[in-house]
């Protein structure tokens, strides 16, 4: 019997749906053995049957929130995908601000229909039972945790920092061109994507399980950042973290 | 330059076996028996164990539990605790896994012989001691006395009831049981594997003590073996330790400088005290 | 040993004939400022006189990630080893990571001889070159790891017109006469050799102030010592040092499947005792749960456990460890330093 699979998307960039589609070489493999019963319109009627839910972005309003829980009651499990959804992701930058402005900036005038409430992970209303990190996802990462629990397996994720990549990868650390980079707390899994590519790690995985955040501030002091520009580096992906603490 | 010539087979490959037995032995345990598909004997010694493959999921460290005098098939009794041991758990009779070993060195049988054993086991322990004591069983006239302290957490999560019961009713076995928690139904012991301890009266010149259990259990053990006068090197223990490759390789095993997989898993306390990191 | 010469303007053709001509050539190329392993196109990339690389020269004979059987699924599974090699030329190793490789012989063809590696290593030819210009960090000569006379096919000595070439091998020794123009060396240009490698030793900045031998002895005496507690508050556990060194071979192995979930493999990669999960098993336990304990096991590794073992030191001082740690202090001969410091 075919697994059915759902998607859904809550406040999110769509970037990692995106992502999902932009495989579909892939995913018409992958269909010989799934179903996929529901992409995007997250239904509140309970006539949807499928096992496996993928959630993208995360909550940003009251009315959300049901809608989530119907989901996890259907789904038997329910995967988070893409930074939003795991980690309240870039739209928890909203929540440095009074939330009113939020939505002055965001709406204008309608401001006053909308019901804004901090941004959080959908992990913060129901349980997640897996996660794919990333901003976007990245998508051999997407397909092995599909194909992991279609074969009944708990998806082997990662949990030590991108540096461990990014060395195999064979780059010269950020810090030796005389920048910083978020890598050393962050989750690997992404194949340090970013710095391969010139750039440094800003962390869109969210943290290992135990990161170091002292040492790492301590080291991105020593590197010229202060402590003000630290936070705001946590806080483009990992806002959510800092603010529920 | 190099010491020794390229091998010609490769010890990642696992022989294929066929599952042709399984009984639920607690809510999440039970014994599989599998047969070799070429049709070798495992030839493996009580305390050795396998690199159970199910492909696509991986590979787990199993111990057998079978005594090696019953030919023609072998048994492991798992707990389903993750990928590996879930997809066997899963597993229906006639299912092909793979299989690489024994490997590790095993209980010394051989040192055994002719003198009085203490077995002691904690909860799953008794998976890898019972190849043991229906090992000794087999060979009966070769040991002495067979003293089996056996303890569980819950009178539920008793291993190998059936058996337990049969060993109970043999003359040349002493076997007492315990569990940390009683119920209604229980009317045996309860408390902690040690507590039993006093009921038991030893010859120290003679004794070995083979103890196999939870992390958390072997130092009380130990001191429960030297105040009865058991000196170190005939306390014997089996050591578990995160495992990959099973041959050496990898260095997930390692205790201090010593890969479990190698020099153990079975070790005497002698051996262990000299480990910072072991116990 | 046999020694011959190649003068500098020969050398060029010498490596583009072996690229031409006989194998893959890797050798040290120029990466954003430093310096990195890989395949070689063409002689004008070839560094010789490199610090060190990002990565060692094992990850051709033990590779990051490398398939170990394949497998098909179902009711029926079949299951086939795969060992990949070909045959390939390292030139311009250093003789730390020769002494390094000289380990991983030692490790991977002791009691279960592992076909993976040893496949590729009997097929790897390796012309060395003399470092001459060591990394900040590194500290071989306290070590013994400076100048290497096993390990190569041939080693290149650069004496400013020229390079000695040390013969190690009949192999070598045949790639020589067959691609190179050779001349005998004079006794005045193996004197050169010798000062050029003299002037070196003076250029290494890290000095460990207790022999080799001694660091057993030394770590049996420190298990208990604040050192460990102390350095690794910092410890990032994010793997840099094992990653970067030419000594380390653990590895983890995992299970893959093809989409239409009918095949798979089964591969192993690179993993190291630094990373918090090495040693944690199912259920939630983890015998190196804290940074202290696993930040010492590496420090054991290096000065005690492997030369116990092996037979052979489980460091050769190369320093990338050292430059790799973005908490400063992963150098083990910083530690052993330290710990000599303290047993005093
Ligand atoms: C020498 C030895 C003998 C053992 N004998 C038995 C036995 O007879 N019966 C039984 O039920 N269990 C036994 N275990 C424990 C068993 O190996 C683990 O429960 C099992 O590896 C969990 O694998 P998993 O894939 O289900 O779990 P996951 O959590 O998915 O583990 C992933 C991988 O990590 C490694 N790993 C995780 N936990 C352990 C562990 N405790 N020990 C070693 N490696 C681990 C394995 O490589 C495993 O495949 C033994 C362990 C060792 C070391
Ligand atoms: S660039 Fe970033 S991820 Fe890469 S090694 Fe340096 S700190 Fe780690
Ligand atoms: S390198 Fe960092 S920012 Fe880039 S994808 Fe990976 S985790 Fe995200
Ligand atoms: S010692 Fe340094 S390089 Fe090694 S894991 Fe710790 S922080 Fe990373
Ligand atoms: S421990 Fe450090 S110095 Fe020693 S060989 Fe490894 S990387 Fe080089
Ligand atoms: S230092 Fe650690 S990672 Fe390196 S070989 Fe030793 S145990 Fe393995
Ligand atoms: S399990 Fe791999 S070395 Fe012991």
């Amino acid at each position: 019997m075919k697994a059915k699979l759902a998607f859904f998307d809550f406040t999110g960039c769509e970037g990692c749906q995106l992502e999902v589609l932009n495989f579909e070489t892939e995913l018409v493999e992958l269909l010989n053995h799934v179903d996929i019963v529901n992409f995007r319109e997250a239904k509140t009627e309970s006539e949807d049957n499928y096992e496996i839910a993928f959630v993208e972005g995360s909550i940003t309003r009251e009315s959300e929130i049901p809608k989530l829980k119907k989901i996890r009651q259907q789904a038997k499990i329910v995967v988070a995908l893409g930074a939003c959804a795991c980690l309240g992701g870039v739209n928890c930058l909203k929540n440095f601000r009074p939330m009113k402005e939020n939505l002055r900036i965001v709406y204008g005038d309608a401001a006053k229909y909308y019901d804004t409430i901090p941004a959080r992970p959908i992990s913060s209303i129901v349980p997640v039972d897996y996660y794919v990190h990333g901003c976007p996802i990245d998508k051999k990462e997407f397909l092995k945790v599909t194909k992991a629990l279609l074969l009944g397996k708990r998806p082997e994720i990662p949990n030590y920092p991108v540096c461990v990549e990014c060395k195999l990868a064979g780059n010269v650390c950020t810090f030796d061109k005389g920048e910083t980079c978020l890598g050393p707390v962050t989750r690997a899994g992404c194949n340090a994507i970013c710095i391969s590519n010139g750039r440094h790690c800003w962390g869109c995985r969210g943290p290992v399980d135990d990161p170091n955040t002292n040492s790492e501030k301590e080291i991105l002091q020593k590197h010229g950042l202060t402590v003000e520009d630290i936070l705001n580096q946590f806080r483009i992906f990992n806002g959510y973290l800092e603010v529920s603490k | 330059m190099i010491s020794q010539a390229v091998p010609q087979a490769s010890i990642y490959l696992p022989h294929l076996a066929e599952l042709i037995r399984i009984e639920p032995i607690a809510e999440r345990e039970k014994v599989f028996e599998f047969r070799l598909k070429d049709g070798k004997e495992l030839g493996h010694k009580p305390g050795q164990f396998v690199e159970l493959s199910i492909f696509g999921i991986g590979e787990a460290p199993i111990s057998l539990s079978s005594s090696p005098t019953k030919k023609g098939s072998f048994e492991l009794a798992v707990r389903n605790v993750g990928n590996v041991t879930n997809a066997l758990h899963n597993l229906d009779i006639g299912a092909t896994v793979g299989i690489r070993g024994p490997f590790g060195n095993g209980f010394p049988v051989d040192n055994l012989k002719g003198k009085d054993i203490v077995i002691v086991a904690g909860g799953i322990g008794l998976f890898p001691l019972r190849s043991l004591i229906n090992y000794i069983l087999d060979k009966r006239s070769e040991f002495g006395r067979l003293i089996i302290l056996s303890g569980s957490r819950t009178p539920q999560e008793r291993m190998f009831v059936n058996e337990l019961e049969k060993w109970h009713k043999r003359e040349d076995v002493e076997l007492l049981e315990t569990v940390d928690e009683g119920d209604e139904e229980w009317t045996g012991h309860v408390g902690v594997v040690t507590t039993l301890s006093s009921e038991v009266h030893i010859d120290p010149e003679k004794i070995f003590a083979v103890v196999v259990g939870p992390p958390v259990m072997y130092k009380f053990v130990v001191a429960e073996c030297h105040k009865k006068g058991i000196p170190d090197e005939r306390i014997i223990m089996s050591l578990e330790r995160r495992m990959k490759c099973g041959i050496g390789k990898c260095g997930h095993c390692q205790i201090n400088g010593v890969y479990v997989c190698q020099e153990g898993p079975v070790f005497t306390y002698a051996e262990v005290k000299k480990l910072r990191e072991a116990i | 040993m046999e020694n011959k010469i190649i003068e500098k303007q020969n050398m060029a053709p010498f490596v583009d004939n072996l690229i031409n001509a006989e194998a893959e050539v890797i050798g040290p190329k120029r990466k954003d400022g430093k310096y990195a392993f890989d395949k070689l196109i063409e002689t004008g990339e070839l560094c010789l006189d490199y610090d060190t690389t990002l990565l060692p020269p094992k990850m051709y004979l033990f590779p990051p990630k490398e398939t170990l059987i394949k497998f098909e699924l179902g009711k029926e599974p079949e299951v086939e080893p795969v060992v990949e090699a070909k045959p390939l030329i390292l030139f311009g190793v250093h003789p730390y990571d020769i002494k390094a490789i000289e380990l991983l012989d030692v490790a991977f063809s002791t009691t279960n001889p592992d076909i993976n590696y040893l496949s590729k290593r009997e097929k790897a030819v390796i012309i060395g070159v003399d470092c001459l210009n060591p990394n900040p960090n590194a500290f071989c000569p306290s070590l013994g790891t400076a100048t290497a006379e096993t390990g190569f096919d041939l080693m290149l000595t650069d004496i400013g017109d020229s390079y000695v070439v040390a013969i190690g091998s009949s192999k070598g020794e045949q790639l020589l006469t067959k691609y190179a123009e050779t001349r005998e060396a004079s006794q005045v240009e193996l004197a050169q050799r010798n000062s050029e490698r003299q002037k070196a030793l003076a250029r290494y900045k890290v000095t460990l102030n207790i022999s080799p031998e001694e660091l057993p002895q030394l770590l049996d005496k420190s298990w208990d010592s604040p050192w460990w507690k102390e350095k690794s508050e910092k410890c990032l556990s994010c793997g840099s040092c094992i990653v970067v060194c030419p000594t380390c071979f653990c590895f983890d192995v995992q299970d893959d499947v093809t989409l239409n979930l009918k095949e798979g493999e089964r591969y192993r990669q690179w993993d190291g005792c630094m990373l918090v999960d090495f040693a944690a098993v199912a259920g939630g336990g983890n015998f190196r749960g804290d940074k202290e304990s696993r930040f010492r096991h590496r420090m054991y590794r290096k000065g005690k456990y492997i030369w116990e073992r092996y037979g052979k030191l489980g460091c050769v001082g190369c320093g990338r460890c050292a430059s790799a740690c973005l908490a400063e202090i992963a150098s083990p001969a910083e530690t052993f330093n330290r710990l000599k410091e303290e047993s005093k």
